[in-house]
C-alpha cells in the first residue's frame, strides 16, 4: 500500500493493495487524517487495486473513530475488486461513497 | 346392351306396318321376335337380380367394414385422449417442480429459497466484517499494550537503578555509623532499616520482573494467534456472496422460463385433448352412414323383390319364357371391367355367373380386410 496526502492532510490517496500487512501504516495514516482541521476526511481509492477483509475492518474502525470525533469519512472512487467488495459488504449503507 | 339390340331389331322388323298382330304364344314362339325380346328382358332381370344381391352383399360388407374400422379408430382415439389427459397431468406436475422444491414434505418456492440464501449470505458477510473489524481493533489494542509494556520495562530498569543506589547509601551509612562509635548507634539502626527496605524493594522488583515477563509472553502468544486470525483473508468469501447471488438470480430466471414453457406445454396438451375429443365425436359418422346404407339396401331389396315378382308373374302367364336367353357375357365383362379392385371384380364375376351369393368370397370374415388393407391401383 502507498499513501499520498493532499489538501492539508484531510485527503489521502491510497494505491496498490490494502491488506492486514498495512495495519501499522494505516494506523499512522488515520491518526494523521484525524489531526486535520477539516470536517470531512476523504480516502481516495481510485488507484487501489485490492482490499482484503482486514482492510475492510480497518476502514470500519476508522469510520467509528471519525464518528466519535464528529467527523465524516468519505470513500472516493473505488474501482474493480474494491468496488465489488464495497457493494457486497453494503458499504454504501455505512459510508458516503463518491463514485 | 345385354342382347337387347338384337332382340329390339327383330321386334322392329316384326312390327313393320301391315304386319299381322302379335304372334300368339304357341309351339313356334321360340322364333317370335317379341318372345326373344321378352326372354332377353327376363334374362336381364335375372342378371339385375344377381347384381342387386351382389351389391347388397357388397354394401353390407362395406358398411360392416366401415363400422368396424370406425370403432377401431374411435377406440384408438379414446386411448389417445386418455394418454393426452395423462400427459397434461404430468406436464402440469412439472409446473410445480419448476417453481418449487420439496423440503420436509412442504413445497418451497425457488424464489423463497433464493431470498433465504441471499439473507443468509448477507448475514455471513456482515459477520465477516464484524470479525475483521474486531480483529483489527484487538490488533491495535495489543500494539498499544506492547508499547505500554516497553514503558513499564524502562520503569523497572530505573527502579533497579534507584534500588541499587539506595542499597549503596545504606551501606555507606552503616560504615559511617561504625566510625562514629556509640554516637552512631541510632544512625546504624536507620542504616540497617534502609538496607532491609532496599532488599525488600529488590525482591519486589524481581517478582515484578518475573510477572511482567509472564505478561509479555502471554501477550506475545495472543498477538501471534490474533495475527494468524486477522491475516486470514475472507475477501473471497465475501465475493462468494456476489457470485452466489448471480447464480441464484440465474436459477430463478431459469425457473421462470421453465415455468412458462411448461405452461405453454399444458396449454398445447389441452388443445390436443380437445382435438382428440372432437375427432372421437366426428367418428360417430358411421352410425349415420350405416343407416343410409341400410336404406339403400332396403331399396335395392325392394327392387330385387319387384323383379322377382315380375318374373314369377311372367312365368305364370308364359311358362315357356322361363327358358332364358343366354347371359350376355360381354355385358358382364363390361361391368366387371369398371371395377379396379381385383378381389371385388372376382367376387362379382363368381356371383353373377353362378347366380347365388358366395359367403366365402365376402370380406367380413377376412382378418386382412379387418386390418383395413388397401389395394393400390
Amino acid at each position: 500500500m502507498k499513501c499520498q496526502f493532499q489538501q492539508n492532510d484531510a485527503c489521502v490517496n491510497i494505491s496498490g493493495e490494502f491488506t492486514f500487512a498495512d495495519h501499522t501504516a494505516f494506523r499512522e495514516v488515520a491518526n494523521r487524517l484525524f489531526q486535520a482541521k477539516d470536517h470531512t476526511i476523504v480516502v481516495e481509492l481510485s488507484q487501489l487495486q485490492f482490499i482484503d477483509s482486514a482492510g475492510l475492518g480497518m476502514l470500519l474502525i476508522a469510520r467509528d473513530e471519525a464518528s466519535k470525533a464528529g467527523r465524516a469519512l468519505v470513500l472516493s472512487q473505488p474501482q474493480g475488486q474494491v468496488k465489488r467488495m464495497f457493494t457486497v459488504s453494503k458499504f454504501d449503507e455505512l459510508f458516503t461513497i463518491q463514485a | 346392351m345385354f342382347g337387347l339390340n338384337r332382340a329390339v331389331s327383330a321386334a322392329v322388323v316384326a312390327e313393320v306396318p301391315g304386319r299381322p298382330e302379335m304372334p300368339s304364344l304357341g309351339n313356334d314362339l321360340r322364333h317370335d321376335p317379341h318372345i326373344d325380346l321378352l326372354q332377353s328382358w327376363m334374362s336381364l332381370a335375372e342378371m339385375q337380380q344377381r347384381v342387386i344381391r351382389t351389391l347388397i352383399a357388397e354394401i353390407q360388407d362395406t358398411s360392416g367394414f366401415v363400422e368396424k374400422e370406425a370403432d377401431d379408430l374411435s377406440g384408438r382415439f379414446q386411448r389417445l385422449a386418455l394418454s393426452a389427459q395423462q400427459q397434461t397431468g404430468r406436464v402440469e406436475s412439472l409446473t410445480h417442480l419448476a417453481a418449487s422444491i420439496e423440503v420436509e414434505d412442504r413445497p418451497v418456492p425457488i424464489e423463497e429459497i433464493a431470498g433465504l440464501l441471499k439473507d443468509t449470505l448477507g448475514d455471513v458477510v456482515a459477520k465477516i466484517l464484524m470479525l475483521s473489524k474486531d480483529s483489527m481493533a484487538m490488533v491495535y489494542a495489543l500494539n498499544e499494550v506492547s508499547a505500554n509494556i516497553v514503558n513499564v520495562e524502562k520503569c523497572m530498569a530505573k527502579l533497579d537503578q534507584v534500588n541499587s543506589t539506595t542499597n549503596m547509601l545504606a551501606l555507606n551509612a552503616r560504615i559511617e555509623a561504625e566510625r562514629a562509635g556509640v554516637a552512631g548507634v541510632t544512625f546504624r539502626v536507620v542504616a540497617d532499616e534502609v538496607r532491609e527496605l532496599s532488599k525488600a524493594t529488590q525482591a519486589l522488583s524481581v517478582t515484578m520482573k518475573e510477572d511482567l515477563k509472564a505478561v509479555i509472553d502471554g501477550i506475545g502468544t495472543s498477538n501471534t494467534t490474533l495475527h494468524r486470525v486477522a491475516t486470514i483473508d475472507l475477501s473471497d468469501n465475501i465475493l462468494a456472496k456476489d457470485r452466489l447471488e448471480v447464480l441464484l438470480a440465474a436459477m430463478v430466471q431459469r425457473g421462470g422460463v421453465l415455468e412458462n414453457i411448461v405452461a405453454e406445454a399444458v396449454k398445447e396438451a389441452g388443445l390436443i385433448s380437445a382435438d382428440v375429443d372432437g375427432m372421437i365425436t366426428g367418428l360417430q359418422f358411421q352410425d349415420r352412414a350405416r343407416q343410409r346404407l341400410e336404406h339403400v339396401v332396403d331399396a335395392l331389396s325392394v327392387i330385387g323383390e319387384a323383379l322377382e315378382e315380375n318374373k314369377r308373374t311372367t312365368a305364370s302367364v308364359a311358362p315357356q319364357l322361363l327358358e332364358l336367353a343366354p347371359a350376355d357375357l360381354g355385358w358382364v365383362a363390361g361391368l366387371l371391367d369398371r371395377f379396379t379392385m381385383s378381389e371385388m371384380r372376382a367376387r362379382f364375376a363368381a356371383e353373377l355367373l353362378r347366380g347365388t351369393p358366395d359367403a366365402e368370397t365376402h370380406r367380413h370374415a377376412s382378418p386382412d380386410d379387418a386390418k383395413g388393407s388397401i389395394e393400390l391401383f
